[in-house]
């Protein structure tokens, strides 16, 4: 496989595997226990939308390590799986709150000290290497990129002059995550997806990755999935499937829910504090503190959350009052 | 009847003049001044833009207000068609985006930017990173930079942290030279690089080496307020113009796209004081 992120050693890229199992059901324990120390991990969803927030949360709950992650836009995700001491180097291309919050706090941390390798990345470059995995080719080339620092952090970027045209490209390798975690709205239980709303890199991810492991809000038979929209992501890319009804909270999964900026204040004073009041006030409560995904929805209120985030399908005067309240909150 | 306009909307005006009708324009996140400028200028002056919205990568939608994170269903409401991320990055690496919008927390004479990292390869403060910008900053036909932290107030030391910076110290999106000091020219990039540099003090343009130069100010701020908040020394314009203010429809408009005030949190608290006389 290609291996660049370690900046290792590079083989040829291998036959991918395809999933054909009827019934890929499984619980979200499970699905967790399938990522390994040391995996190269691919986190579906972007900033505030479509987190898989229950498998992550899984998954530092079962204590794994040495996770290196490759990401374009991202935020809470990756800051928790810092926070959660998951992460030995990061790959993405921005981790942040946007303008409403600001930069990531535990992201930070990791990074600054060390315990985290910086080897950022952008979108578009991201996008060649997990293309250039789909199509079983070593490297793809692009024109940017040449002439910032990136080349510097990414040693393992080649220049090369166009056979064609004489104009200077650069080479970026192929890159194959060990396994792409996505939360999808829909799924069925052969592992067909659909994803309502940006994709964002999801598609790209489950293509370019040795195993797909998603959770839904809702699995439902294949032709009702063809009903809601059809498949995004066919089956034989998926391995394992969970439904995990609020499973991207606090990011959002519209139609479902809206993004809960109350929790997000939450996460990120605790976070701001600093590592200590980060496992005491968060870690302790909402992810060690509830051991399945049952007791973390009743920590954040239930049902009444649940109603409060869904109600942006009143219209659009509600959907305002949502992030009014926020807002004030 | 409104009679004056905030500072937000003063330079969400002076954005929305660097963009032009017929051409496709595309923001990034965390960027609500930008957002709003798009919206803006697809209402008035450009309504055969193509307005491609970041993180949800919608084409030309309407949303109902701006939400305070750019990944939201709000954001893509009334989109006519959505694009996957490869497909906006295709578009610009074919040539065919006409304006993106840029920033960092450094920014240099050449319109460099530094979203990465304070200190590099030691690093000191670890910055989010620049998503596409480093694709985009040489694939977009042009770039608008922007800050609202031009102004770089003395700490108790007396020593002032620019953000208009001698050097960058990684560049992630770049301007029109390397490093090196290579001309970004040189190396082929389908992108000609920083065209305007938008802040709370001042508009820049790049002269033909490429370089900031000066051509205007506000009405409240000064050239000197300008040139001592800043780490290099701007060209001039012959002559350094007062950046007008925004009709009142202008106003109105950007009061009803955005009636949370989700843009304020991108100007600070003294910026938020500042009033400006509308006609």
């Amino acid at each position: 496989m290609i291996f660049s992120l370690m900046g290792g050693e590079m083989s040829k890229t291998e036959p991918r595997p395809i999933y054909v199992d009827s019934d890929k059901r499984t619980g979200l324990d499970d699905l967790a226990a399938q990522v390994k120390d040391g995996s190269v991990v691919a986190v579906g969803g972007g900033l505030s939308s479509r987190e898989p927030m229950a498998l992550l949360r899984a998954i530092l709950r079962r204590g794994v390590k040495g996770l290196t992650v490759v990401g374009s836009a991202h935020g809470i995700d990756i800051d928790l799986l810092s926070g959660g001491g998951a992460i030995s180097r990061s790959s993405e291309s921005y981790v942040g709150f946007e303008q409403d919050f600001g930069m990531a706090p535990n992201y930070r941390r990791a990074l600054e000290s060390g315990a985290v390798s910086v080897d950022d990345s952008c979108c578009y470059t991201l996008v060649q290497q997990l293309r250039a995995a789909i199509q079983g080719l070593p490297f793809l080339p692009i024109r940017s990129v040449r002439g910032t620092s990136f080349p510097s952090l990414h040693p393992e970027y080649k220049r090369m002059i166009c056979p064609f045209t004489g104009e200077e490209l650069l080479l970026v390798p192929a890159i194959e995550p060990e396994v792409a975690l996505i939360h999808a709205q829909y799924g069925d239980a052969q592992g067909n997806l659909l994803i309502q709303g940006p994709p964002v890199a999801d598609i790209l991810f489950a293509k370019a990755s040795r195993e797909v492991l998603a959770t839904v809000e809702e699995i439902v038979s294949t032709a009702r999935l063809k009903e809601l929209g059809g498949v995004s992501i066919p089956y034989f890319y998926v391995t394992a499937v969970s439904e995990v009804p609020m499973g991207a909270h606090p990011t959002a999964c519209y139609p479902f829910y809206a993004y809960d900026r109350r929790h997000t204040v939450l996460y990120y004073e605790a976070a701001r504090k600093g590592a200590d009041a980060f496992l005491a006030e968060y870690l302790s409560v909402f992810v060690h503190g509830a051991p399945d995904h049952a007791d973390y929805l009743a920590q954040i209120g239930g049902e009444k959350a649940r109603a409060r985030l869904s109600s942006w399908r009143d219209g659009a005067e509600a959907w305002k009052r949502l992030y009014m309240d926020e807002a004030m909150a | 009847m409104t009679t004056s306009c905030t500072f937000g909307e003063m330079m969400i005006a002076a954005l929305t003049r660097t963009i032009a009708d017929g051409t496709l324009v595309f923001h990034g996140f965390g960027s609500p001044l930008i957002q709003l400028a798009m919206h803006v200028a697809k209402r008035t002056h450009a309504p055969r833009m193509i307005l491609v919205a970041g993180a949800t990568y919608g084409v030309d939608p309407e949303p109902p207000f701006l939400a305070p994170t750019s990944n939201d269903w709000v954001m893509d409401r009334g989109a006519s068609s959505s694009l996957g991320i490869e497909e906006l990055f295709d578009l610009a690496a074919a040539g065919r985006m006409g304006r993106m919008f840029l920033s960092g927390l450094q920014i240099d004479r050449w319109g460099n930017c530094n979203v990465t990292a304070l200190g590099y390869p030691n690093i000191k403060l670890k910055l989010p990173g620049g998503g596409g910008g480093c694709n985009l900053s040489c694939d977009a036909a042009h770039i608008t930079l922007w800050t609202t932290a031009h102004r770089s107030p003395k700490d108790a030391k007396g020593q002032r942290r620019f953000r208009l910076v001698e050097d960058c110290d990684f560049i992630t999106n770049l301007g029109h030279r390397t490093r090196d000091g290579q001309p970004a020219k040189e190396l082929g990039h389908r992108g000609g690089g920083p065209q305007w540099l938008v802040t709370e003090l001042g508009l820049f343009d790049f002269d033909a080496d490429g370089h900031a130069r000066l051509t205007a100010v506000y009405r409240d701020t000064s050239l000197d307020e300008v040139l001592e908040n800043m780490g290099f020394t701007p060209r001039l314009a012959a002559k350094v113009e007062t950046i007008p203010a925004p009709e009142r429809s202008v106003v109105e408009l950007i009061r009803r796209l955005d009636p949370l005030k989700v843009h304020e949190k991108e100007i600070r608290a003294e910026d938020l004081r500042r009033e400006f006389a509308i006609t």
